[in-house]
């Protein structure tokens, strides 16, 4: 990946006052500070080589194989992947097919224009929330215990957490006998369970906290001087926001957006249980081929799934530079 | 007491209102653990959705005896334990990783990339490919084994991510200023370093185990001959589905609530006798 | 339990330790190596026999009752149903038996991971009821399409499948039901009798279907034949042109918002039932007797058109030999000895030799479970908790009504990758 070069945000005020070019010349002149390298990743690279590229390597190969309908069989074939992308009628202008792309892509796009919008979600409910911690709440003891009174449901198990769905949403749940008492309906609505709505307020539910983690840490490490030099000069909290604090917390958030896409492309358990399994994502997909052990296909329809994941961290990765930003 | 000018109200005004949203999104998340405690009293015969059928304490009282499909507390603690396991090495692998990209290095490209994979490559084809080598090299899996393996591999990159942020900006000059009085580079990263990461840490610490304790697909080959607790949960469901699961639900919640409020006990404590 | 001890050598110092105390926890009852009921000991506890399956079979007090009974230590491992067939037929040197379906079959034979059982080991093997060696439980009876027991069971002595009967067999046939719709009398407003009511319009988004491709299609087929809009020539294994029609029917009646849900799981089942979510839907008969339990009124229906069949079974690993293949076929034959039978009987389940059964089954139990007469007392599950009132009937008959009229039985298509990619289509539509 080209490093983007960027070592400043427009409008930034108050960043370091030694410009880097001179830390780096006077760095030249120290021994090496820190651990050294080697030390540092010898260990974690060794991890991620016996247990995710070695895996990972395998499940490209198997993906070449074929499947036997009870297994896989050792070969060399694009068969699975002409089955991904292949798509009956597609140059056809006749068919009702005419430029429709398969259904493993369509599967791909859908699960993706889902998530983008469960992102946006997400941001807009959660950033508040880390602001809220980081700016209005003082001490750094009330900012962990508020902090970690959002994470409680996740030591939950999930499964447990889904069992509990339908008793709060559905019709005879306590939702809608709250608002059947409040006189807020008349009779219970079938809305909140099983439908769209309710399908994409459970995912940010589910993983709001996600982005409120990283966007709080980096809200957090604002010099509160800054902010206060900028009121005494007159600036308006819209402009404090815009030239400031908004882009100091931008590093959290693009760590925050990668959290929640990532869980949100791979998901396959909430549209089961809060969507009735009215919708398949690519999760399910894979899930399903993988049920009747066409591994091959299933490895396939994953390799494309981590295409796109990665493309979506890369772009997100270009949009604000995280590493850079060290 | 404090003056009220207008500039005191307004930003009183716009605490009370944040206040008012934390606690509308604390209500939003807790959701469905409403439903959940309060169906873990549900009675002897009654189930997993409403209507209560009495109230008692019977759920809660099965929650200690043997189960009856599978074995939910030494589920329970397998899960606990491994993702203890998994919190301790997230956290350190994630310091040392994030404390390594400070620095540039050949093939750091390569190795940050790496890590992310870890958080795209579908759990269920994770645990179906290492299961294969496993099976080559005759290494029966298992959950303190494999299973941490790619349980560490997808809670990494949130743990290295996180210290990505912490390390963002992060402040170097006090270490160089450790470093020119002569300190070597465990005392600058125990007496420098260490204090202003550790929150970071204990974050991605947290994540690692928040992650792990709830992990299905990725466990699915690799657990061995001993079920973690999301298996085991996902085996009850092969038959009728008890209040049993909330009042454990409900247990754990209320544990870690009691974990927080010891949390603000001992913080303040301490903060008192080194004040 | 010693005979297994961790290769993993990384981390043995830590975890050692604590795997032995949870071993302790997960024991149960462990192997008192007494000898109760004529079965011979077998290594007084030093043999460990792995089993795995679902909740359906793998319970703790039958394998515990086992242990006991047998002197050795059965361990189960129960799993849900993906995490099962994965470690079924990816890995059968983690365990020994297999507690499968016969409708996997055509997956499991051709992979070869279970050996061919003997049936000259098997004790009781005449009193195995012809309903999975030949399908014909009664003479007259209809053995229905699709994966029937008979159809996957009979082999030679390397595996490969024959035309039976024949001295090996791919499994011991076990526990059996057949499934049909499940409906609430107080929602539906009246008594279903057809397969047909899956896709009536009056109980438009009230209906669930059960969410696996398999078989959710041959619910969704045999309500299609039901209401004569189309005939399948064999549902068990349709052709690409029947997926076609059928799909297209179920994305028709799911934009008309048909359907309320798709369930996958037993639990999830009954809490839709329970919860008011759905009148209708495809349904197992234990969770109908789970949803009673809970005090919402269901009935299982009895479709003119007969019902749905699966029949699971205990298979042996390929990797067994020697005195665990004693063991294995210890465990095999206690299975029919009737005990578990009786224990499975009072979920709702059948097993393969109702005769054992019934020694094990008070006279009151038989009568209701097998013969499906009113219930002449309260009757327990095999909890002790009384989930039949007195003078309630079993819906759909007796055992031998039931399984005489099977229209299809669970079973995996030859057009199976097809069916996996219209049933993506149809959800996602």
């Amino acid at each position: 990946m080209q490093q983007i070069a960027e070592t400043h945000h427009t409008g930034l005020i108050g960043s370091q006052p030694v410009p880097p070019a001179a830390i780096d010349e006077a760095k030249k002149l120290r021994r090496e500070p820190g651990f050294p390298t080697a030390w540092l990743i010898t260990l974690p690279t060794a991890w991620l080589i016996l247990f995710l590229v070695l895996p990972l390597l395998g499940i490209i190969v198997f993906s070449f194989w074929s499947s036997s309908g009870h297994g896989m069989e050792p070969a060399l074939t694009l068969e699975n992947y002409r089955a991904y992308f292949e798509a009956e009628g597609f140059f056809d202008p006749e068919s009702d097919r005419f430029l429709t792309p398969s259904v493993f892509l369509r599967t791909l796009g859908s699960t993706l224009y889902f998530t983008l919008v469960v992102m946006a979600l997400c941001l807009l409910v959660g950033y508040p929330i880390a602001y809220f911690l980081a700016m209005q709440v003082q001490s750094f003891k009330w900012q962990m215990a508020l902090f970690l009174l959002a994470m409680v449901p996740f030591w939950t198990s999930y499964l447990i957490r889904a069992v509990a769905w339908l008793p709060m949403l559905g019709r005879r749940g306590l939702l809608n006998t709250f608002l059947i008492n409040i006189g807020a309906i008349d009779k219970p609505t079938s809305l909140l369970l099983y439908s769209e709505f309710g399908y994409t307020m459970a995912l940010v539910q589910l993983y709001v906290v996600l982005c409120v983690g990283p966007i709080f840490f980096s809200l957090a490490k604002i010099d509160k001087a800054i902010l206060e030099a900028a009121r005494d000069m007159g600036a308006t909290s819209f402009q404090i926001f815009r030239e400031i604090i908004g882009p100091l917390s931008l590093p959290g958030v693009a760590i925050g957006m990668i959290f929640i896409f990532v869980m949100i492309m791979g998901e396959f358990a909430t549209a089961v249980v809060v969507y009735g399994g009215k919708t398949t994502t690519t999760g399910t997909v894979i899930l399903n081929y993988y049920a009747i052990a066409n591994y091959p296909f299933a490895a396939v329809n994953a390799l494309m799934l981590m295409l796109a994941m990665m493309i979506g961290v890369i772009v997100i990765l270009r949009v604000v530079n995280i590493r850079k930003e060290l | 007491m404090a003056r009220w000018t207008p500039e005191r109200r307004k930003k009183a005004w716009i605490k009370g209102g944040f206040s008012v949203y934390y606690v509308i999104f604390i209500l939003f998340i807790y959701g469905p653990m409403i439903a959940m405690f309060v169906l873990s009293f549900q009675g002897r015969r009654g189930g997993t959705s409403f209507p209560m059928r009495g109230v008692s304490l019977h759920w809660w009282q099965k929650l200690i005896e043997p189960s009856t499909v599978g074995d939910l507390q030494g589920a329970l603690l397998r899960s606990l334990v491994l993702a203890l396991i998994v919190m301790v090495i997230t956290a350190l692998f994630s310091t040392m990783l994030a404390m390594a990209f400070r620095k540039r290095f050949t093939g750091s490209n390569v190795l940050f990339y790496t890590v992310m994979a870890g958080l795209m490559i579908p759990g269920i084809l994770l645990s179906l490919g290492l299961a294969s080598l496993l099976r080559q090299v005759g290494i029966p899996p298992a959950w303190y084994s494999s299973a941490l393996g790619v349980h560490v591999v997808w809670t990494l990159p949130f743990g290295f991510l996180v210290m990505m942020a912490v390390f963002n900006r992060f402040d170097g000059r006090l270490e160089e200023a450790a470093r020119d009085m002569g300190a070597d580079e465990w005392t600058v990263f125990k007496e420098v370093t260490l204090p202003l990461i550790t929150p970071g840490i204990v974050a991605a610490g947290l994540f690692g185990f928040t992650l792990s304790y709830d992990e299905f697909a990725r466990t699915t080959l690799l657990a061995g001959e001993f079920n973690t607790l999301p298996l085991d949960i996902n085996a009850s469901m092969t038959q009728r589905i008890r209040p049993t699961l909330f009042a454990l639900g409900t247990a754990s919640t209320l544990f870690s609530l009691l974990m927080i409020g010891l949390f603000l006990v001992i913080y303040t404590l301490l903060m008192r006798r080194f004040r | 339990m010693t005979a297994r001890k961790p290769t993993d050598t990384s981390k043995t110092k830590r975890t050692g330790m604590s795997r032995r105390t949870f071993m302790g926890t997960t024991a149960g009852a462990v192997a008192a190596g007494s000898v109760v009921g004529g079965f011979p000991s077998i290594g007084h506890g030093a043999e460990t026999l792995r089993t795995i399956g679902l909740g359906v079979s793998v319970i703790n007090e039958i394998q515990g009752k086992a242990s006991q009974d047998l002197g050795l230590k059965v361990r189960g491992q129960a799993l849900g149903y993906g995490a099962m067939f994965g470690k079924m037929l990816n890995q059968n040197d983690q365990y020994e038996i297999a507690e499968g379906y016969f409708n996997d079959m055509d997956v499991f034979i051709p992979a070869k991971v279970w050996q061919p059982i003997d049936t000259q080991r098997i004790r009781d093997w005449d009193k195995v009821t012809n309903l999975a060696k030949t399908g014909k439980l009664t003479p007259d009876s209809n053995a229905g399409q699709g994966d029937a027991p008979f159809r996957h069971l009979w082999l030679d002595a390397d595996g490969n499948r024959v035309d039976g009967p024949s001295r090996y067999i791919s499994m011991l046939p076990g526990w059996h039901n057949a499934d049909s719709l499940g409906y609430n009398p107080e929602e539906t407003g009246r008594d279903i009798e057809s397969w047909a009511d899956l896709f009536s319009e009056e109980f438009k988004g009230q209906v669930a279907l059960l969410n696996v491709p398999q078989i959710g299609t041959m619910d969704a087929a045999l309500a299609i034949e039901a209401m004569g809009a189309y005939t399948f020539k064999d549902k068990g294994n349709m052709t690409r042109e029947e997926i076609d029609f059928l799909i297209k029917f179920l994305i028709e009646r799911k934009k008309e918002g048909h359907f309320r849900a798709f369930w996958e799981t037993f639990g999830q089942s009954v809490n839709l039932m329970v919860s008011g979510e759905v009148a209708v839907q495809s349904m197992w008969s234990p969770a109908v007797t789970a949803v009673k339990a809970e005090g919402v009124p269901c009935i299982y229906a009895f479709p003119k058109e007969g019902m749905r069949g699966w029949h699971g079974g205990l298979a042996i690993s390929a990797k067994v030999t020697g005195k665990q293949l004693d063991a294995a076929y210890e465990y095999l034959n206690w299975w029919l000895d009737g005990w578990a039978g009786a224990f499975v009987a009072r979920q709702g389940y059948y097993m393969s030799v109702p005769e054992n059964v019934k020694k094990h089954l008070e006279p009151e139990e038989w009568d209701y479970w097998y013969m499906g007469k009113p219930a002449a007392k309260e009757l327990p599950d095999p909890f002790d908790t009384i989930i039949v009132e007195k003078g309630e009937v079993r819906d759909g008959g007796s055992y031998w009504d039931r399984f005489s009229n099977i229209a299809v039985w669970n079973s995996l298509m030859d057009e199976n990758d097809y069916l996996v990619k219209r049933w993506t289509e149809f959800l996602s539509a």
